[in-house]
């Protein structure tokens, strides 16, 4: 089947949205190989077809058989991401490859939820280190006023005076430390963890992206 | 677990094995692999995506990718099997053999048994 110039627009806006969504999760020169792979693709597909009923409904069939751009575009973002993160161990890779699995699954997006709260306590803990030299008396342990109560936070409080919680703050700067070595040791464990997780989720899904589900 | 959960988590397991096997006999093209994948199985669901992991068996050294320029009306990318990719497929095809022939005597032995009640 020889395209028309419209089955050819067709085609190019296809690549051309194929490309654009490559080239948010790969480098650019990975996904311009991609997208003349998939050209190639195509362009057999084309050659091989008839235009039986007609040019638009056999190029519909071949662009479907091949998956919608996105879909493909998500199935290489899996692929790669998941295999940087696991083989570099890199915080971005990490990162993006744990997004990528969210959005593949709901078991994916509850690991990805809770090693993202990992993640966020974690920094949370590093910022009260830093604020702590800065607003020495609003970062620290707060402590009930009331003796009986045995609750306490870690936490930074704004504002001036007691405020509204009856609460009175202990520690010094030896909150510094606890901080640090809390919030280091967190995002260790959650990096750890995330790195452990996708190892298992590639071993468990060697070809995950062949049957992946399309992105929301 | 539903049946199709099932039989996507068999599907995902092959895969491998199966792209391995299609580009043993000689380099193909990723069109080919999917031809032939589909005239023998059913487990290319979507064609885009076998793509990627074509990718991903290059990356891991399992295959050799290289374009050819002159061969058709436009560029095709063809895979050949590595030194590493023969050795895997070997340790995998063994290890496919295994498991099916144990599976097969479970199916035989549940079949036996029915029989006998």
């Amino acid at each position: 089947m020889k395209l028309s110039e419209a089955g050819e627009s067709r085609v190019n806006g296809y690549l051309f949205v194929l490309e654009r969504s490559l080239v948010t999760s790969l480098p650019k020169d990975v996904a311009r190989d991609a997208v003349r792979e998939i050209d190639s693709h195509l362009r057999d597909r084309i050659a091989a077809a008839n235009a039986i009923p007609d040019e638009r409904t056999s190029l519909e069939t071949i662009l479907s058989a091949l998956g919608s751009p996105q879909r493909v575009a998500q199935a290489y973002s899996l692929e790669r991401s998941v295999d940087e993160a696991v083989g570099t161990g890199k915080v971005v890779a990490i990162l993006r490859a744990v997004g990528h699995v969210a959005l593949s699954g709901i078991s994916g997006f509850f690991a990805a939820l809770f090693l993202f709260i990992g993640y966020v306590i974690g920094a949370a803990f590093l910022i009260l280190a830093l604020l702590k030299p800065i607003f020495p008396n609003n970062v620290g342990f707060w402590v009930p006023d009331d003796p009986g109560s045995k609750a306490f936070d870690l936490a930074f409080r704004g504002g001036v005076g007691p405020g509204p919680w009856h609460e009175h703050l202990v520690g010094g700067y030896w909150v510094i430390p606890i901080c640090l070595v809390v919030g280091f040791g967190l995002l260790f464990l959650s990096h750890r963890g995330a790195r452990k997780f996708l190892g298992w989720w590639r071993r468990r899904h060697p070809s995950f992206a062949a049957t992946a589900r399309p992105a929301l | 677990m539903p049946l199709d959960t099932w039989q996507e988590q068999l599907r995902r397991g092959t895969l491998d094995l199966a792209i391995l096997l299609t580009v043993s006999a000689g380099p193909r093209y990723g069109l080919a692999i999917i031809q032939h994948l589909e005239a023998f199985t059913d487990l290319v669901v979507t064609e885009g995506t076998i793509y990627p992991i074509l990718g991903r068996l290059t990356r891991e050294g399992l295959l050799d990718a290289y374009w050819v320029e002159d061969e058709g009306p436009h560029p095709r990318k063809y895979y050949r099997l590595t030194r590493p990719g023969s050795k895997r497929l070997s340790q995998m095809t063994s290890e496919w053999q295994a498991f099916s022939a144990k599976i097969d005597r479970l199916i035989h032995a549940a079949s036996d048994g029915k029989e006998r009640t």
